[in-house]
């Protein structure tokens, strides 16, 4: 475990060196703060509620949900696995004597540890820039249980950009399908519009999937909304992030022989 | 002027050639930008689909003007990325790395060639899928459309994708000034990614100075649905067009600027 801590470390100091991107990563949380303040600011203009949210309680959702997206750097990982193995230096994460997803999944923590602090303090600012009556749940076994369900959306989603780095082992070049991935992401982990407002047999289908459990509901439920799902989703997304370490072991068993280090 | 007319057309008639030969030695990625945008604006459709189950208007727009905003916005991005965006977004390296010599020594505008070279077959699909999404518009908004109103409209979207490879070629041109220009790269992503989803209507004060203005990302789209639907009046389209021109003399100053300040590759 200590030589996870060092890497996680490691990745903290690193983050140092780009302090513009620090800067820069926390003035443009303001997009997606931004994109609801007028789009939302117009619809509420001629109505006090929509389903369920008023203009302030729907704000507070998006600036929770945009300091969630902002901490799942994940797709970092993938990035970098399917880098490697299409230039062939993946071979400097074979030989190291660690487990090579638990390295991500610390490089991960780490980097997600230095940002945290940064991106609480962006969500304050947009808080006063844009006077929002901020809407936060008090209940504290609803936090504790939303804190477990962040942390464990934030391991699925390095599970899943590490198992689909991986995949570049089999298919060589997947950078469109990681864009086109991103994409959807976005849409159903709610970081677009709150899941609450499409039909209802499509979120019933959804709470099946880990997404729902990401960015959404942690999100809601910090609102104060969905109380009686904090335990259930809980469950889910733990499964899920069980099943991702089996689907990981198999993909990883079978396809590490293809890689042979010279690149494509 | 005509026998420069013909000589560009002759380049980038044989630019076209050249990057057809190339794309068949690469086709793997072949339609990559065609999932990734389609996938991108569908979702868009979907997601104000989503919002108007819930609600009538959005300021003054229904659903069918709104789906009208994303086909036309993808239509110019469509057109962005089939002609000249995999051009443009090569300024700022072939600035750093020194290439731009290349460019300047060939007797044709190194523009006119960065424009064309990398013309992106495997985005036509695009253009045909935000035809798709403006016909369903328009089907939506149920207006009377007559010819007219559709070259009104093509010219708008014309106007509207030079004003965007305008906006694209002052922020690559930045780099012939100064080291990196990641930041300002950032920006024109966060304008595009706000604008992609709201309509210049829903802008006001700060935020319409902003967007309709200094990075009038929140009028591309904007205005020629406005044509289309019978709201764009006199006053509207002037500003549309005088936005343009003055962008057109912005990019022909930086980029003739930034032409005379490149030092090679110590740029």
């Amino acid at each position: 475990m200590r030589k996870y801590i060092e890497i996680a470390k490691i990745y903290i100091k690193a983050q140092l060196i780009w302090r513009a991107d620090v800067v820069l990563n926390m003035v443009f949380t303001v997009t997606k703060i931004l994109f609801a303040y007028l789009l939302w600011g117009a619809i509420f203009g001629s109505k006090a509620e929509v389903a369920g949210f008023t203009f302030h309680s729907m704000l507070s959702y998006y600036i929770i949900s945009a300091f969630l997206n902002q901490l799942d750097m994940s797709s970092l990982i993938s990035n970098e696995i399917s880098t490697r193995i299409r230039n062939g230096t993946f071979s400097k994460y074979m030989i190291l004597p660690v487990s090579i997803e638990k390295y991500f999944v610390a490089m991960e923590s780490g980097v997600v540890t230095f940002y945290l602090a940064f991106d609480f303090i962006a969500a304050i600012v947009w808080i006063f820039l844009f006077q929002i009556k901020f809407v936060f749940t008090t209940n504290l076994a609803t936090i504790a249980c939303a804190i477990l369900i962040i942390l464990l959306g934030l391991l699925f989603m390095a599970q899943l950009n590490y198992y689909l780095g991986l995949l570049t082992l089999k298919y060589q070049e997947i950078g469109t399908f990681l864009m086109i991935k991103n994409n959807i992401v976005a849409f159903v982990t709610g970081s677009i519009v709150p899941l609450v407002l499409l039909p209802g047999a499509f979120v019933s289908i959804m709470k099946l999937f880990p997404f729902y459990y990401v960015t959404y509901l942690p999100s809601m439920l910090l609102i104060g909304r969905f109380q009686n799902e904090r335990i259930i989703g809980l469950i889910v997304i733990f499964a899920w992030c069980v099943i991702l370490q089996i689907v990981i072991q198999v993909t990883w068993g079978k396809y590490r022989r293809k890689y042979d280090g010279v690149g494509i | 002027m005509i026998n420069q007319i013909k000589k560009n057309s002759r380049v980038i008639s044989v630019l076209i050639k050249i990057r057809f030969q190339n794309l068949m030695m690469f086709r793997l990625g072949f339609f990559g930008p065609f999932f990734v945008d389609g996938s991108l604006f569908l979702i868009q459709l979907i997601v104000f689909q989503t919002i108007y189950l819930k609600i009538d208007r959005i300021g003054t727009w229904g659903r069918g003007e709104m789906v009208l905003y994303i086909g036309t916005f993808s239509m110019i991005n469509a057109i962005n990325m089939f002609i000249y965006f995999f051009g443009v977004i090569g300024i700022p390296d072939k600035i750093k790395s020194g290439e731009m010599d290349l460019y300047l020594t060939k007797p044709i505008s190194p523009l006119l060639r960065l424009t064309f070279e990398k013309i992106n077959p495997g985005s036509f699909p695009l253009i045909i899928m935000s035809a798709f999404i403006i016909a369903y518009g328009i089907n939506l908004v149920n207006i009377q459309i007559t010819i007219e109103k559709i070259v009104v409209y093509v010219f708008w979207i014309i106007v509207m994708s030079i004003l965007f490879y305008e906006l694209e070629v002052i922020i690559r041109s930045i780099s012939f000034f100064v080291i990196s220009n990641s930041s300002i790269t950032r920006i024109e992503e966060a304008g595009l990614e706000l604008c992609m989803q709201l309509p210049g209507i829903a802008f006001y004060g700060v935020y319409k100075l902003i967007f309709c203005c200094i990075l009038p990302y929140g009028i591309m789209a904007t205005i020629p649905v406005q044509s289309l639907v019978g709201d764009l009046n006199l006053t509207g389209a002037i500003y549309g067009v005088m936005v343009v021109v003055g962008f057109t003399v912005i990019t022909c100053l930086i980029w003739k600027r930034g032409i005379k300040n490149y030092n090679s590759a110590s740029s």
